[in-house]
């Protein structure tokens, strides 16, 4: 076989296959080159696995949070939201996890419930990348959805220049 | 999912249990602090971010479901957060000094990372360097890299656990995680194979 280079990170993790593993392990019994990536791979895991813990936190940190918590509105999950709506059609169709496909079917939704929801759609459709973030994170429930995933906006790996 | 004491707190904390969320960052304080350094070097910083993640959290409580594992939630919140705070700084950054490195080099090692016990000074003059080296290592990386690296290698995260966190496939983790480690590589070769007993002599 050709040299598995791709795999010797995951052979030291052990994260192959049973069957994968056993294939390195005899690729690496007869090839010198492979056996001296493997070992240069192993050496700075071991580095690493031995450098000093992070600083611990300071001993304020815990009241400086219970400060700001005490700021935060308790969490309500009684009623619920657009975005439950949303959320739950979602699901029933099993649209894919992509935004591509999140905007289309929004607009497939858009189209379909216009007169009752246009209005309220327009607001949210610039949430739909965040939407895609709560639909994963499981149920969305409540009527706090819009300022709890207006919040999110800064969790969204891909928005640029936000201020 | 029951048995994971974490989700079981969060959704105490659904039903109106304030001690549950209590218990719940009094718990992951100290790991959320450790996290948000491998992104800022900063330490008072480090601490801001953490905290912003358990603010998060709690705002989004409401929207947990056991569904996802409470770990790989808390780290997602974690990892997007750090991220976008390392574009805001990066974005800061460039508007500053146009000319600028990202990330400058003269930063003193961080004193409190060196071993203070009986260590000699040459061992932790070293293992200042090797910490500046990683730290210059996790500077240059691209993102997504960085992050499932940060996870494997000092979160201790598996792949399929890495994978959930980033929202992403376990064989694209296999690749990032991969990559990652080969700059490590790179970048640790001056420091020698690690040897028990913290010396950087010549392999056997």
């Amino acid at each position: 076989m050709s040299h598995p280079l791709d795999d010797l990170t995951a052979l030291l993790d052990g994260a192959l296959p049973p069957a994968r593993h056993a294939e390195v392990e005899r690729h690496l019994a007869g090839c010198a080159a492979c056996r001296a990536e493997r070992d240069r791979l192993a050496g700075a895991v071991a580095r690493l696995a031995a450098l000093p813990p992070p600083p611990e936190p300071s001993p304020w940190f815990l009241s400086k949070l219970e400060a700001r918590l005490a700021d935060e509105p308790a969490p309500d999950l009684r009623s619920r939201g657009i975005l439950a709506s949303l959320a739950a059609w979602k699901w029933r169709l099993a649209v894919p996890a992509t935004a591509v496909a999140a905007a289309a079917a929004m607009a497939v939704f858009a189209v379909r419930q216009q007169r009752a929801d246009e209005a309220a759609l327009a607001q949210h459709l610039e949430l739909l990348e965040e939407y895609e973030l709560v639909a994963s994170l499981g149920d969305v429930e409540t009527a706090e959805d819009a300022a709890v995933v207006a919040s999110l906006d800064e969790l969204s790996p891909r928005k640029e220049g936000r201020p | 999912m029951a048995q994971d004491p974490d989700a079981a707190l969060m959704l105490a904390f659904q039903r109106g249990d304030a001690t549950a969320f209590r218990a719940l960052y009094e718990r992951h304080a100290r790991a959320m602090v450790g996290f948000c350094h491998r992104f800022v070097k900063d330490p008072a910083r480090a601490e801001e971010l953490a905290q912003d993640v358990f603010v998060k959290l709690h705002r989004s409580a409401a929207g947990y479901s056991p569904r996802a594992r409470f770990k790989t939630f808390l780290y997602r919140v974690a990892t997007n957060h750090c991220l976008n705070e390392l574009r805001r700084g990066e974005y800061a950054g460039r508007l500053a000094s146009p000319g600028a490195h990202q990330q400058e080099p003269d930063a003193a090692p961080d004193l409190d990372a060196l071993p203070s016990d009986d260590a000699s000074p040459f061992q932790a003059l070293e293992a200042g360097r090797l910490a500046e080296a990683v730290t210059a290592l996790l500077a240059r990386l691209p993102e997504k890299q960085r992050a499932a690296f940060v996870l494997c290698r000092f979160e201790g995260m598996s792949y399929e656990e890495i994978a959930e966190t980033l929202e992403t496939s376990v064989s694209a983790v296999k690749s990032l995680v991969h990559r990652a480690t080969v700059a490590a590589a790179e970048a640790l070769a001056p420091f020698g194979p690690a040897a028990a007993a913290g010396e950087t002599g010549a392999m056997p």
